[in-house]
């Protein structure tokens, strides 16, 4: 036998400690970017057609928003948000329920307030209401 | 050695950036206008030239609105003005178009997408800046206007000059006016070059081209529940247009009553929840719900005006949930409730 694939490896142990951290690194990566798909973890609030918010929808909170007619409320929780009350005669906004599905979205039409959930790929670009 | 390090890490690295990677966005916008929300969404376009094509939208959707509005004062209430003084007048070139269009809609439906009534719609308090609500109308009062059998056929265009043979003609555009703007604003995209992009004016959408490698992705309201009823993904040029009874409406003793009227009675149509046309055309697929949603839920009534309206599909809700739909959709539908509502296929419509 020749000496010299004995004394070259393939892999040696310290490639084996990179190579184990480096997968390591990737999987920390992926764990913390990666979204169930559609689900959106962000929703945007409008305000008379302008962005007026960013929500994270996994961080707990309840929102106020000062629309022309007074104070819509909004609820944040575990990924999704919600219009609590809104100063509306229909409260159609309300009617709409939890939201946390990318594309999904609320409107208080006379408060001039609206609510989209942003996902990566939405299940639905828009909505027919 | 060294060389096999370098190359795991390099394969490591294209793998990371591949996962960051995100290609062109998508800019939306959302306006409020036309008693609506206006949401745009446009595809693979440089925020700058998106912003501007917006810009300009908002920009013609405002002078539309002031244009065509049926109680605001502006060029529509003054040729409304005239028509009731049974005056002749110029016609004002922003609404010129849509009384053509109208008229042509209106023949089509058979009569029963009617933008002639603005006095049955003034009367049940439909064209108001407050929400509807009862009481109901006299029902004297109803007959009185129905028997005046308005129609867009009791005016004459002669050149641009307008006469109407009818004082009851009150020319309300609202069953196609939004259709109508929805299809100038994809015209004016089209001509600064977006191939992509979908503008929705609460439930009446025209998409085109596609959200990069894939549709466009529509949900349809439910109508009685929480949530999204129905999905279906766009095709390159198509108008999909939901009118329900739960958008503008008002509850009086247990009954309710929208605002889609129908012509012959006077009274809210009812038997419907909401209907979904398929079109090519917005102002087609506008006026043709409004004409469906008249004609009702049995289908030897809705079938014929589909069929005549030259529409390419329907859906259908009823009052008990039940849903009809023409058979070239049945396969772009996707139910999201479960249990998914009771389904019956009509005839095919060509």
């Amino acid at each position: 036998m020749d000496t010299q694939s004995r004394s070259i490896p393939l892999i040696s142990r310290g490639d084996g400690v990179v190579i184990g951290v480096a997968v390591a690194l990737l999987l920390a990566v992926f764990i913390t970017l990666w979204q169930p798909e559609g689900h959106g973890a962000e929703a945007v609030v409008y305000l008379n057609g302008n962005r007026w918010a960013r929500l994270n929808l996994f961080q707990n909170q309840d929102i106020k928003v000062p629309g022309p007619l007074g104070i819509s409320q909004l609820q944040v929780r575990d990924g999704k948000i919600r219009f609590v009350d809104s100063p509306c005669p229909t409260k159609l906004c309300v009617h709409a329920g939890w939201l946390s599905q990318g594309g999904e979205s609320a409107t208080c039409l006379p408060n001039h307030v609206s609510v989209q959930v942003l996902g990566d790929d939405p299940r639905f670009d828009t909505i027919n209401f | 050695m060294i060389k096999a390090i370098s190359r795991i890490f390099l394969l490591i690295l294209i793998i990371l950036s591949l996962g960051c990677s995100r290609g062109p966005t998508v800019y939306h916008q959302q306006l409020l206008v036309f008693g609506t929300l206006v949401d745009i969404k446009l595809w693979g376009v440089k925020q700058k030239k998106a912003e501007e094509a917006v810009a300009q939208l908002t920009k013609d959707f405002n002078y539309m609105d002031h244009a065509w509005h049926a109680w605001h004062a502006g060029p529509l209430t003054r040729a409304n003005y005239f028509i009731a003084n049974q005056e002749p007048f110029t016609a004002p070139p922003s609404i010129l178009p849509l009384i053509k269009r109208g008229t042509e809609l209106s023949t089509l439906s058979g009569g029963l997408f009617n933008p002639a009534i603005g006095n049955l719609m003034h009367l049940w308090g439909f064209e108001s800046d407050d929400p509807p609500h009862g009481p109901p109308p006299d029902p004297r009062a109803i007959q009185t206007l129905v028997d005046q059998k308005p129609s867009m056929k009791d005016l004459t265009v002669d050149g641009i000059t307008i006469k109407s043979s009818n004082p009851g003609v009150k020319m309300d555009f609202g069953g196609f006016a939004k259709g109508y703007a929805v299809d100038r604003a994809i015209d004016y995209l089209r001509q600064v070059g977006i191939q992509n992009a979908v503008v929705n004016a609460g439930g009446d959408l025209r998409a085109i081209g596609s959200h990069g490698d894939r549709p466009w992705r529509v949900g349809i309201r439910h109508p009685r529940k929480e949530g999204i009823l129905a999905a279906v993904e766009a095709k390159a040029d198509e108008s999909i247009f939901t009118s329900g009874d739960y958008e503008r409406y008002f509850d009086w003793k247990g009954k309710r009553y929208a605002h889609i009227i129908d012509p012959r009675t006077g009274y809210p149509a009812h038997g419907l929840t909401s209907v979904t046309v398929f079109a090519n055309q917005g102002d087609l697929a506008d006026a043709a719900a409004t004409a469906l949603f008249v004609a009702g839920p049995r289908v030897k009534d809705w079938l014929p005006i589909a069929r005549a309206m030259g529409i390419n599909g329907a859906m259908l809700v009823d009052s008990k949930g039940n849903v009809q739909m023409t058979p070239g959709i049945r396969d772009r539908i996707h139910f999201e409730v479960d249990p998914p509502p009771p389904v019956s296929i009509s005839e095919a419509l060509h």
